[in-house]
């Protein structure tokens, strides 16, 4: 049985429908010496992927896989780095993405897999207009 | 804001996860945002004072 409920996930069906390019989750977690956030976190997005055949789960050692971890500037883990069509989007998820946080990941998925970026066109400037690099981490909870 | 502009980049991070980075931030309360180490924001606000805060831009005066 998954996490969601059939109800639960008909409608995470739906909401994913309008995805059009590739999404991948590119999971990086720890076997040995991490925490079981790693395989809940494994466990979400394998269900999220199972809803729409464009949502691949590539999963990673944040142990071994040092490459990509620099790559993608990856520092903690369990860490999930969205690629739209193989282009790093910048989104990355740190911890379970469970609760709250999962509404965050399904809207981050949805944004790298339509292109399209739902905020208002003056916000959209002033965000476009930024020119130095800008890093934001938002802290949050499940519940 | 990450996906609109490759100079930005947004980490969600699960606070009781991360203790020490929490610690580091002094996360009390969620959602609590850090931009470039310097600009905290504490709750979630409406778009467009979000984005105006995080990118440190002069307050709206308001008619």
């Amino acid at each position: 049985m998954g996490l969601l409920s059939p109800q639960d996930e008909a409608t995470l069906k739906e909401h994913l429908s309008p995805i059009t390019l590739p999404v991948q989750l590119v999971l990086f977690t720890q076997a040995f010496g991490g925490s079981e956030s790693g395989d809940v976190a494994k466990e979400v997005l394998n269900e999220i992927a199972s809803l729409n055949d464009k949502v691949t789960v590539v999963e990673k050692s944040f142990v071994l896989d040092t490459e990509d971890k620099a790559k993608y500037k990856v520092d903690k883990a369990p860490a999930i780095v969205i690629l739209s069509d193989g282009i790093d989007t910048r989104m990355r998820m740190y911890g379970a993405p469970t609760g709250y946080e999962f509404v965050g990941l399904v809207e981050a998925i949805i944004v790298a897999g339509t292109g399209k970026i739902d905020l208002d066109p003056e916000t959209m400037k002033w965000i476009q207009a930024v020119d130095k690099p800008t890093h934001i981490q938002v802290f949050s909870t499940p519940t | 804001m990450a996906a609109a502009n490759e100079k930005i980049t947004a980490d969600a991070i699960e606070a009781t996860e991360f203790m020490e980075l929490s610690r580091k931030y002094r996360v009390t309360g969620v959602p609590k945002t850090i931009v470039n180490e310097t600009i905290e924001i504490m709750g979630g606000l409406p778009e467009k004072m979000f984005v105006r805060q995080a990118l440190d831009m002069p307050d709206e005066i308001s008619s």
